[in-house]
């Protein structure tokens, strides 16, 4: 084990071996002693201020506070003595002195840290008759989200902690001092929050409370059910627990999953959309333009004859990446050997090439990468991702873990993020110039050892080029690749944590392919970790939801078209029927008025989803289906974890499960088709696939089962092409428009949450704080921005450390989407501001 | 005896660098850099210099803790001064600035330090001007900066002003400070030491310690060892206040009878009137009555009898003074200024002072006094820092002397000093 020490001693008589460095509460809680908290907190700072945790130790004269004291050989440490008994007891007769006590009226009441304590180990009578202090006399509503009670604060600390610490925010702070002091923000209210409530989960009382579960329930009157976060692909597990039907809250758990108490906005807050009054709960068919409602009979009917009737060619299917992996590979099969057809994927957004070589190139066949492992590197290199806004808690861990190991976090990316702080270096690009920088990267490092890297696959390709050349292309300065190319040299582990924003702009992927074989060729120890922006974009691949590659990345006899081919045969009036999961084409295809048009024209355009979106709108049979809450299964997450998930409620109205449709239809048309039962068909790809063999996900696996190695390598697809966008200057269109999720919103499930609307309703651009200081606007003030062929007014955020050039738009917002700026090919579009004014 | 420390406080100008150095100011410096860092750290740890800030800790050894092989090193000056009844290190800031940023250099030079920062209390802006104008004349004459009268060691200093807090005294809140944090001890181990300012070894010396150092260079260590008590020789600056004809402060040889110190030196008690109280070392420190009068007063003579050295800060009361009043106002203000951070203290503190208001304003109920008791014995020895200890001494030397005041004020709901209860006035 790596020359780590270990040292013996003994809890209560128990003797216990642990790692030097271990403190003693790790240690007496290993042997199974237990030792009550308030301040200590997994992953933060220890501070050792409630005093509760006292341990007598043989020789001291004085109690020790186990969470901040480290263990000793031959220590002799006592627990349960009549002189650490007496002094809980003391700890929490002062705890209470100024605690409001107003248990009746507390969100917390029944699972409240504090009264467990008390209850357990605290005196049963108080001495305190004075008057307490009360900081307020209501709770005062800090956001859309948290309410705040102070005069039950416990003082612990860890709310502030947690705010810098892991979220890294600088929300919450200490005003005053003494049995005065408050944890509180400036002015009573968040002003630049992430909303993520991490407050809220670690307050071990009722100070921090969530607004929208407010007087709603006690935790004895909830049912709940363990699943996985819908959102991004970080795959956090979550509880989801209902009252009377309604889903009321989302909690993360220490213990219960590998993201333990971490969760963003989206996750704890996004839940409502599974309530939403807007759910379709029956078939519906478009008959003369209007939709009628029909029996599930019915729809199969219409299904089976137009599928059967479709020429396969021109049969069509595509399923979010949001749905199971069970769901998954029964779509591929039913598309596959139902339909006959080659044509399937799993996103509108990128093309089905550029999909195959990031895989290829970030090794996701190979085997699974956990985020704590590549976290243990020299350098983690984080390039193309937004990480703090499409992988929130992605973002949490790899800031609290380098904060401790003190490793070279780097970032490449185009836009100012959250994590800039924790990095040790922050670069930043062009948009869609990241493929200059990683090949300028690699010029550098071969430039280092000629002999070595000669012959490294890909070498070729930038021979000729000078790192000056290749920085000028990517608006990086030589000085800048040449320490990020020194970092990685001197490093004997390096991580790159790849996300999506390879695939948006497509032009990094063979540079990460160039790189990762160079660092590989030095003899580094890499990891690469994709960093993907829906819930289970992994399984989907995985499951051979792909054009290109079946099941398990095996070969496929005829490959066939993805979102983009299928889209201009659609076009071309090459399309007869269409099959369309939980993917609003319309709102996320880049290029909205192309995809508008082929869609109009695909044929028989079926429709499986929870809501009526803009691309059911269009479409010709509408399916109901189930959310996340409503289903048994499995995801898989960006890192390779499988986790399994238990259904809390059952569909709405007449829908049904997407694994059920997806078998009713399959065996409408061709009898004897794979049955609607998750486990049966979990079993099927364990049998069928290598990288899922002898795996088990169980829902009490606190950090899921890592895939294993597929053994298949993907052929070397079609050489994605190095699609430059024009970056030229341009004096009518000065700024360059990227996009991409918001922290509050990630597509058509985060947009129907009441409460994520609540925290941001209408579309925002994000822009340099140099601009904004040109324009004269701040925060919330208005713009025009104008396109080529479009134009809409957005509020402004100002976002420090972003180039001047480079402006951002979520590509969530349906009332002025994104995508309207995009042509169909063109990675980045460009666009003119103006103040936009109401008058 | 000759004055050492406060040889410039009736000179006026002596805060001046002309006339430091026409009484020999920097002699000390010229000398030291002659010297070995190991030499310097053998001499203070030979003079017995102990730590004038309260604990005694001998500044030779934490000066010797310093880990050599670490860069950067730091030294910083405790100088915020705010324990009631101690006002030493202002004597000093004010009138002889010079003198402590020569013990400065000296210091910084034999633990190595790059730059040295001086915490002064945010009170004492007059203090503060006099230390930023020394500085100034110090670098226009060469002696701090870049390579120090052609030598090649070089240290900045640099003055930071506190924001109020008596905590950031305490060595780990002023470091906190110091960083931009809020002012609330750090956990120890590790100690400044190894891990302070920044996360690097550093020392820190009250006014008074450091000011002692140009005199022990000049000197040796043998002749200041010669001054004062066997186990803590050395000048000290003893401030009395209260209920004395002189109050002032008094450089003393370390050791000298509090008796001698409040009759010979203050000239006993204001009207004729009889003592009743003595703080001996600021109001940490229990007080002492009558009988304990001739103490010798330094750290060892007076941890034997239950009290201790202190800062210094003779507190003096006479027969007249409510014994519950003071313990009120001395609660009060540990209360007020506990930092919050730790459970027994910040709530132990508030609760005492609450009963205690009680007891004063003839409100108390019958077994106020155990309840006290007992809050303080909840508090003693589990606090994060000294501050909650420190509360609980001074009202348990209270209670200890004058338990029966206590008892009277409760019973019968009026004062047995003043015959009235509650008239407290000037305080509220």
């Amino acid at each position: 084990m790596n020359g780590e020490k270990f040292v013996t001693l003994k809890v209560n008589g128990k003797e216990v071996t642990v790692k030097e460095g271990t403190l003693i509460l790790d240690a007496a809680r290993e042997a199974g002693y237990e030792i009550p908290t308030f301040c200590y907190q997994e992953n933060l700072s220890g501070v050792g201020s409630c005093r509760i945790c006292f341990v007598e130790i043989e020789g001291q004269k004085k109690l020790q506070p186990s969470c901040i004291t480290p263990v000793m050989a031959d220590m002799n440490v006592r627990t349960d003595s009549a002189q650490v008994i007496a002094a809980r007891g003391a700890m929490l007769e002062f705890v209470l002195t100024n605690h409001a006590l107003d248990c009746p009226v507390c969100d917390k009441g029944g699972e409240c840290e504090l009264q467990n304590m008390v209850w357990k180990f605290g005196p049963r009578k108080g001495r305190f008759t004075e008057k307490k202090i009360r900081f307020h006399e209501k709770d005062y509503i800090l956001s859309p989200v948290i309410v705040k009670n102070s005069n039950r604060c416990v003082h612990c600390m860890r709310c502030v902690r947690v705010c810098s610490e892991v979220v890294g925010k600088a929300v919450l702070g200490v005003i005053g001092r003494e049995a005065h002091q408050e944890m509180t923000s400036f002015v009573r209210s968040y002003l630049d929050c992430d909303h993520d409530g991490m407050c809220i989960e670690v307050c071990p009382v009722g100070c921090f409370m969530r607004l929208p579960y407010r007087y709603k329930a006690r935790h004895w009157d909830l049912k709940s059910a363990k699943t996985v976060c819908p959102y991004c692909a970080t795959g956090c597990r979550m509880t989801i627990q209902e009252r009377d039907g309604v889903v009321v809250r989302s909690i993360a758990r220490l213990g219960s999953g590998f993201n333990g108490r971490m969760m963003c906005a989206r996750g704890r807050f996004g839940y409502d959309f599974l309530n939403s009054k807007e759910r379709l709960k029956t078939p519906l068919l478009k008959v003369g333009g209007v939709f009628k409602e029909v029996s599930w009979d019915k729809a199969l009917g219409v299904i089976r004859e137009k599928f059967t009737r479709a020429d396969p060619k021109k049969v069509f299917g595509v399923a979010s990446a949001r749905l199971t992996n069970e769901e998954l590979y029964l779509f591929q099969k039913l598309v596959r050997s139902v339909f006959n057809s080659p044509n399937l994927d799993s996103t509108s957004r990128w093309n089905e090439n550029a999909s195959a070589a990031f895989i290829s190139a970030a090794g996701i066949p190979g085997r699974g990468t956990g985020i704590y492992g590549a976290m243990e590197a020299d350098c983690v290199f984080i390039a193309g991702a937004q990480i703090s806004d499409e992988n929130p808690v992605t973002d949490y861990i790899v800031r609290y873990t380098t904060a401790a190991k003190r490793n070279s976090v780097i970032i490449a990316s185009s836009r100012a993020m959250k994590l800039d702080s924790s990095s040790r270096m922050s670069i930043r690009h062009l948009p869609g110039r990241l493929g200059s920088l990683l090949n300028a990267t690699a010029l550098s490092l071969y430039m280092d050892y000629p002999e070595r890297l000669e012959g490294t696959p890909g070498i070729d390709g930038i021979k000729g080029k000078t790192v000056e050349g290749l920085g000028q292309v990517s608006g990086v300065e030589v000085s800048d690749i040449k320490s990020l190319a020194g970092v990685l040299r001197g490093s004997a582990s390096v991580s790159i944590l790849a996300g999506v924003d390879f695939l948006r702009f497509r032009e990094g992927i063979l540079g990460l392919r160039l790189l990762g074989a160079i660092l590989k060729t030095l003899g580094k120890q890499l990891e690469i970790l994709p960093l993907l922006d829906r819930s289970n974009q992994r399984g989907a691949w995985d499951m051979g939801v792909h054009p290109l590659f079946g099941p398990g990345y095996g070969e496929v006899k005829e490959k066939g078209l993805g979102v983009d081919g299928m889209l201009e045969r659609a076009n071309e009036g090459a399309s007869d029927a269409f099959y369309i999961i939980g993917e609003d084409i319309l709102s996320m295809y880049p290029d909205r008025a192309f995809a508008a048009r082929a869609l109009s024209r695909a044929g028989f355009l079926v429709y499986q989803d929870m809501f009526m979106t803009e691309t059911a709108q269009i479409s010709d049979l509408v399916l109901p289906g189930a959310s996340f809450a409503e289903k048994a299964g499995t995801f898989t997450n960006q890192e390779g974890r499988v986790q399994a998930a238990e259904p809390l409620l059952s569909p709405k109205g007449e829908a049904k499960t997407d694994l059920e449709i997806i078998s009713a239809i399959g065996s409408s048309i061709a009898p004897g088709f794979t049955g609607a039962d998750p486990q049966r068909v979990f079993e099927e790809i364990r049998g069928g696939l290598k990288t899922y063999e002898g795996i088990f996900p169980g829902l009490n696996d606190s950090n899921g089962v890592m895939v294993k190695g597929s053994g298949n390598t993907l052929k070397e697809f079609e050489e994605v092409k190095e699609a430059v966008s024009d970056l030229g200057k341009n004096t009518s269109y000065p700024y360059y428009l990227i996009t991409g999720n918001h922290l509050f919103h990630s597509g058509r499930l985060s947009r129907r949450s009441e409460i994520l609307r609540g925290l941001l309703m209408e579309p925002v651009i994000e822009i340099s704080s140099i601009l904004a200081d040109e324009l004269g606007v701040e925060d919330g003030s208005r713009v025009m921005v104008n396109g080529r062929e479009s134009g809409a007014v957005f509020s402004v955020r100002v976002k420090k450390g972003t180039p001047k050039e480079v402006v951002f738009i979520p590509e969530n917002f349906e009332k002025a989407p994104a995508n309207r700026f995009f042509k169909r090919g063109e990675t980045v579009a460009r666009v003119n501001i103006t103040v936009h004014s109401s008058f | 005896m000759e004055k050492i420390l406060l040889k410039n406080l009736n000179n006026p100008g002596g805060h001046t660098l002309d006339n430091y150095i026409a009484g020999g100011g920097y002699r000390a410096v010229k000398e030291a850099l002659k010297l070995g860092h190991d030499h310097i750290i053998q001499m203070v740890k030979d003079s017995g210099l102990r730590g004038r800030g309260g604990a005694g800790f001998p500044t030779g050894l934490k000066w010797s803790f310093i880990p050599k092989e670490v860069y950067p090193k730091y030294l910083c000056c405790n100088a915020d001064e705010g324990e009631p009844g101690t006002f030493k290190d202002r004597g000093i800031i004010e009138y002889d600035p010079h003198l402590l940023l020569e013990g400065m250099i000296i210091a910084s030079y034999a633990i190595g330090a790059i730059s040295a920062y001086i915490y002064i209390r945010g009170e004492f802006a007059f203090g503060a001007k006099r230390l930023w104008e020394a500085i100034k004349e110090a670098y226009e004459k060469g002696l701090l900066g870049k390579n120090i009268l052609g030598s090649d060691f070089s240290i900045d200093i640099y003055v930071h002003r506190g924001f109020g807090a008596y905590i950031c005294g305490e060595e780990t809140a002023l470091l906190e400070s110091i960083e931009g944090f809020r002012g609330q001890p750090r956990k120890k181990p590790p100690f400044p030491a190894v891990w302070g300012l920044y996360g690097k070894p550093t020392v820190i010396n009250n006014v008074e310690t450091l000011s002692c150092i140009p005199s022990i260079i000049l000197n040796g260590p043998k002749w200041f060892s010669s001054m004062g008590s066997e186990k803590s020789p050395g000048p000290k600056l003893y401030c009395v206040s209260g209920h004395v004809n002189r109050p002032g402060l008094y450089e003393l040889p370390m050791g000298t009878p509090l008796r001698e110190i409040v009759y010979n030196h203050a000239g006993g008690i204001k009207g004729g009137r009889n003592l009743k109280a003595v703080i001996p070392g600021g109001v940490t420190a229990p007080m002492l009555i009558e009988k304990e009068l001739d103490v010798p007063m330094d750290f060892d003579s007076l941890a034997k009898i239950g009290s201790m050295l202190g800062s210094g800060g003779v507190v003096v009361m006479d027969d007249t003074t409510c014994m519950v009043k003071a313990a009120y106002i001395i609660n009060r203000f540990f209360s007020h200024e506990s930092c919050g951070k730790c459970t027994p203290c910040r709530e132990g503190t508030h609760w005492m002072t609450e009963v205690l208001k009680r007891i004063e304003y003839g409100e108390g109920k019958p077994g106020d006094v155990e309840l006290l008791e007992g809050v303080c014995a909840n508090i003693f020895g589990r606090t994060f820092c000294p501050l909650g200890d420190g509360a609980v001494m001074a009202l348990r030397g209270a209670l200890k002397n004058f338990r029966d005041e206590f008892a009277y004020h409760v019973e019968n709901k009026r004062c047995a000093a003043r015959g009235g209860f509650g008239a407290i006035g000037v305080w509220e």
